[in-house]
């Protein structure tokens, strides 16, 4: 064991600045690779990434609003009420994790030939993914804002603040990407647990309802449910995204600290989990 | 006593031969385990140190090792025990084209490839038509490379990789690539690597080849270093050994005779 130490301390000792800025540049052109070759071959390309968000919507506004009748609420202090406003500022952000955390999850076994055959940092692989799903959101972000402002919502007001808040989600979803790419090598179930945990935690956060029909709804208003559903970092998420866009006002204080608190945490477990089991990653694959 | 590019100390790596490998979850609970398996060293103890600017042949049977120990110089492997320490950029030839994107032009390609390899943008920038030249499919370097023969995709791999100008060039069995031509430019870019001062150690069978490039070599059997040496030496005693296994005798190697006929 002490012989194994030793052999680490060298390995970390070799790794200079240098292979810091190859680690970046490396970052960079993967996540260059994944974005360019997304929409290849396809008619529509880039546009996918909004067609795609868009029919959501109209699905969801007809199911959720129509058949349902979940009242959007309004805007405060912006007046805007919307249902299809009102839901993509929480769908936007979710689609980021859901695609982010897929295509993280699936990043290290997918590379497993480039692993087996060349040295670089490993946590480019589940970065590069999470960064690719990034430039998504920006993107759909960014014609959503365009929208917004058509209807007369002037949003880049607090476009410092909305800059902030998708830096710490891509901590928080890089966080859990590294980690469930580490162990998608030992275990190939986690692909298949993802699919199971995102349905239930897109329920599990306000994006097709208003919070407040959680919050203030008596038959579940025990101590404990609360709690737990407060809890989930994602609701806290969607509510500062909803702050910005929607309601066109600051993020709750405390909505803030959580998203900070939970990305540290997510970034401080994932690299832990990572850097611990990626040495065996080229005879484990 | 001249530099030293590389230095394993008492390098040992363990392998797991799985005979049951439990890889879903149900599984490693029902069974309470990860997996039946047995232990198996594919390197025991190996101290070995490369000069700089040497050029070191790695030669051996078939699982004798020597690829898992130019893995572990590579740091894609990280030993179980002991340690290996090196100088300089290390750039390893072991498998072409490792990450090619099919979808992607030869031009991305080039500049992905060499990110893996751990080049900055800049210098490849620079590099980029020395690289294009070398390959030596200019006409093609627009075109996706799902439509690149075996032979393109495979040289424009090998020129990435060799005109990163790395301090040690690690190769694995690659070298026999590509058409007549271009082998002996490969020949001619080894040669000028050595005189740069890269050090530049080659696994292979082909005893001719590490007999022409290599001034030291190592002999390998089962995860043992056999004997270390000058090249010439080592290579002779690997030969005796080999002809001794399969009962034939060992025939002295006589330099090839000159062809009689070229035709024009």
């Amino acid at each position: 064991m002490a012989e194994r130490a030793k052999g680490m301390v060298i390995h970390v000792k070799t790794l200079k600045s240098n292979e810091l800025a190859a680690a970046r540049s490396l970052l960079v052109n993967l996540t260059l690779r994944e974005n360019r070759s997304k929409y290849k071959r396809s008619a529509l390309g880039w546009a996918w990434s909004l067609v795609n968000p868009l029919a959501t919507m109209l699905v969801f506004t007809f199911v959720f609003r129509f058949v349902f009748g979940i009242e959007a609420p309004a805007g405060d202090p912006s007046g805007l009420q919307n249902f299809g406003f009102f839901l993509m500022c929480g769908l936007l952000p979710w689609n980021f994790l859901s695609a982010g955390l897929s295509s993280a999850t699936a990043s290290v076994v997918g590379n497993a030939s480039l692993i087996k055959k060349v040295y670089f940092n490993r946590s480019v692989l589940p970065a590069a993914s999470v960064l690719s799903a990034n430039t998504n959101l920006l993107v759909e972000l960014a014609v959503l804002s365009l929208a917004l402002v058509v209807v007369g919502q002037f949003v880049f007001l607090y476009l410092p603040v909305a800059v902030v808040v998708i830096v710490l989600q891509m901590f928080f979803v890089l966080g859990i990407g590294l980690t469930l790419s580490a162990l998608n090598v030992y275990f190939r179930d986690i692909e298949h647990f993802l699919s199971i945990l995102l349905m239930l935690w897109f329920y599990a956060t306000p994006i097709i309802y208003p919070i407040t029909q959680v919050l203030d709804n008596p038959r579940l208003s025990a101590a404990p449910i609360r709690t737990l559903y407060l809890l989930n970092p994602m609701v806290h998420f969607v509510e500062a995204y909803r702050a910005i866009f929607y309601h066109l006002r600051m993020p709750e204080a405390d909505t803030i600290l959580y998203m900070f608190l939970s990305a540290a945490v997510s970034m401080a477990l994932g690299l832990w989990i990572f850097h611990r089991v990626e040495a065996r990653f080229a005879e484990e694959l | 006593m001249s530099e030293i590019a590389i230095q394993a100390t008492e390098v040992s790596k363990r392998f797991r031969i799985y005979h049951e490998r439990n890889q879903s979850i149900k599984a490693m609970v029902l069974r309470r385990r990860r997996g039946v398996y047995e232990e198996f060293w594919a390197l025991k103890d190996i101290s070995l140190e490369i000069p700089k600017a040497s050029t070191y042949g790695l030669i051996g049977e078939n699982g004798s090792g020597k690829s898992t120990l130019l893995k572990c110089f590579a740091k894609i492997l990280v030993p179980d025990g002991g340690s290996v320490s090196s100088k300089g950029s290390i750039s390893a030839l072991l498998e072409l084209g490792a990450g090619f994107h099919p979808e992607l032009s030869g031009r991305e390609n080039v500049f992905l490839n060499g990110a893996i390899l751990g080049i900055s943008s800049a210098e490849l920038n620079r590099k980029f038509d020395e690289i294009v030249d070398f390959s030596g499919i200019e006409r093609f370097i627009d075109t996706p490379v799902k439509n690149y023969s075996s032979g393109m995709y495979v040289r424009l791999g090998f020129s990435v990789a060799i005109n990163v100008s790395p301090d040690i060039l690690l190769v694995d069995e690659v070298l026999a690539v590509g058409d007549a031509e271009f082998q002996q430019r490969c020949a001619n870019k080894f040669q000028e690597l050595k005189s740069s001062g890269c050090t530049i150690v080659v696994v292979s069978h082909a005893m001719e080849m590490i007999k022409n490039l290599c001034d030291h070599a190592a002999w390998m059997e089962h995860g043992q270093l056999k004997a270390h040496g000058e090249a010439q030496d080592i290579i002779e005693m690997y030969l005796r050994q080999v002809a001794h296994n399969t009962g034939e005798p060992y025939v002295e190697p006589k330099p090839e005779p000159e062809p009689e006929h070229i035709a024009p």
